[in-house]
């Protein structure tokens, strides 16, 4: 059964946890998130060495499990990121889990393409729109865009090429992406 | 040239493919740069949308951090696997009791209705046994009321003998009872009365035929007495009804007498109970005229009108003029309206108790 529910989608599990309250599904999922949320936690844990791990965790999961009944999850990894953030944040307070406008249009335009997939007339249709939208691009963007998904380049690489760090090369990709997915979805 | 054409519009829809974040297995080798160039790819493309992934990313390059990494990733996994299980099977346990709860309430209904059921078809069975029950024994009424008291349609069609058939339902009545009298009318299903019907005939028909009297199933008195005498001429009595001479009446008067006479002979200590041979006749011959009806009730017009015409010329001037006046009944709803009219004009000539009705019938057709 735990194999089984592994190879389920993030959006499966949080269907199974939420209509069949299936608790194992929940443990799937969060298990699945584990080892980011600890890694993300870590830098936080240094700051507060009176904070435990111990505690931290825990309270996590169980906030987790709360909003995991309650609220409307898209996508897994921003809501157990938001959780978290929001957890060190303010610790007394649960903030709901919102989805960001550039967030809702990035997953608009995935499911868009995502159901293009099989239908040859949308996909040319969505290529044709894509296209446009990159013209539209900044040229800066652009060129990272094409050399970023076209020309296969690393961050590594980009980073080099432009002579700044990594970070902020994923940070201008992922800018370029929203403006993207925006203009596809206006 | 087509296909690279080809290629890079799929590479622009991959900007948007949805990729899964980096698993426990992925996350140390990119930080160790041990995955390989397309692996790499597939994980910065995804990188470049998930937050969560880049900053574990991020965090985990920052030193003295790598080391309680996995320590802390094993002990969380195992927390939540072990939170989660005995939850789990507590959720297994009742939710496999709620089926076994669910089943057994479904047993108990598909029970209950079965019983309901079952309970239903009973009454039901019930109350069409009893219904046919008091069918059988109402029909049984109606046969006799049919055959012995004056039928439904009879008032309407002779009125004016009503208190005389009412006057007739006490020997009738005696007659059903008492199974030493003759029972010709008794059946009043049809199949029955045509049963008993030739029974009241054979009388006649037999004597006619000289045959023995014992082939005369429980005849009526007078013809059983007639066929127990041989030394009486027996074709003088086979001619009794159809053919009224007088030679014919004279000598069933003189039956009569023996009749009365044997009969006083043969019951001389049951006289009390038993009635006149006189009376036995005009018995049978209200008997015939009530078989006869009965055969107009159920529509057979032409069984009832040959023997209302064997009727018609019986000694009993009562019965012969009912007799006449149901024949012309008969031939009215049969449409012969001249012969009802003829038969009309015959009851009415006969200045009888029916000539009323029968002058009216008349005036009304």
């Amino acid at each position: 059964m735990y194999q089984q529910l592994s190879n389920l989608s993030d959006r499966e599990l949080i269907s199974r946890a939420r209509k069949l309250k299936d608790r194992e599904a929940e443990g799937v999922l969060l298990e699945r998130y584990s080892h980011l949320m600890v890694a993300v936690c870590l830098p936080y844990l240094k700051k507060n060495p009176g904070t435990g791990a111990q505690t931290v965790f825990p309270q996590l999961l169980q906030r987790l499990s709360n909003g995991l009944k309650v609220q409307s999850i898209q996508k897994a990894n921003e809501w157990v990121h938001q959780t978290i953030k929001t957890y060190f944040a303010q610790p007394e307070k649960q903030v709901p889990y919102y989805p960001s406008r550039e967030s809702r249009d990035r997953l608009h335009t995935e499911n868009r393409v995502e159901k293009a997939a099989n239908n040859t007339i949308e996909k040319q249709a969505l290529i044709a729109q894509v296209k446009t939208a990159i013209a539209k691009l900044g040229n800066d963007d652009r060129y990272l865009m094409e050399q970023f998904y076209l020309e296969n380049k690393t961050f590594a690489d980009l980073a080099a090429q432009k002579g700044t760090t990594v970070d902020k090369i994923r940070n201008q990709l992922k800018k370029a992406k929203s403006r993207l997915a925006t203009q596809l979805t206006n | 040239m087509p296909n690279n054409i080809h290629n890079e519009n799929e590479k622009l829809l991959k900007i948007f493919a949805g990729i899964r974040c980096l698993n426990k297995d992925q996350l140390p080798r990119y930080l160790e740069g041990r995955l390989t160039d397309v692996e790499k790819h597939l994980v910065e493309q995804h990188l470049v949308d998930c937050d969560l992934c880049a900053e574990a990313l991020l965090a985990l390059q920052q030193e003295g951090l790598m080391e309680q990494y996995p320590s802390l990733s094993t002990g969380i996994q195992q927390y939540i696997r072990d939170s989660i299980k005995p939850v789990s099977q507590v959720h297994k346990m009742e939710h496999y009791a709620r089926k076994v709860k669910q089943r057994e309430s479904m047993l108990i209904y598909f029970w209950l209705a079965a019983f309901i059921l079952g309970g239903g078809a009973l009454l039901f069975g019930i109350s069409q046994y009893s219904g046919h029950k008091p069918a059988a024994a109402r029909t049984a009424v109606q046969v006799v009321s049919a055959s012995v008291a004056s039928p439904a349609p009879a008032p309407a069609v002779v009125p004016a003998d009503s208190t005389q058939l009412q006057s007739s339902h006490k020997p009738a009545t005696l007659a059903a009872t008492n199974p030493a009298t003759p029972a010709p009318v008794i059946p009043a299903v049809k199949k029955d009365t045509v049963k008993a019907a030739p029974a009241v005939k054979k009388p006649v028909v037999d004597s006619a035929a000289k045959k023995p009297p014992v082939a005369a199933p429980k005849p009526p008195d007078s013809s059983k007495k007639v066929a127990d005498k041989p030394k009486e001429n027996t074709a003088v009595a086979a001619k009794p009804t159809a053919k009224d001479t007088p030679a014919a009446q004279i000598v069933k008067s003189k039956e009569k007498e023996n009749d009365k006479k044997d009969d006083n002979d043969n019951k001389p200590k049951t006289g009390a109970n038993t009635a006149p041979a006189t009376s036995g006749k005009v018995d049978t011959d209200e008997y015939l005229y009530k078989a006869a009806m009965v055969y107009q009730q159920h529509g057979d017009l032409d069984e009832a009108i040959s023997r209302y015409k064997h009727l018609s010329g019986t000694s009993n001037s009562r019965v012969s003029e009912m007799a006449r006046y149901q024949m012309a009944v008969c031939y009215r709803s049969k449409g012969q309206m001249g012969k009802a009219k003829r038969m009309f004009k015959e009851v009415v000539r006969m200045d009888g108790t029916m000539k009323q009705a029968a002058q009216q019938a008349l005036d009304n057709m």
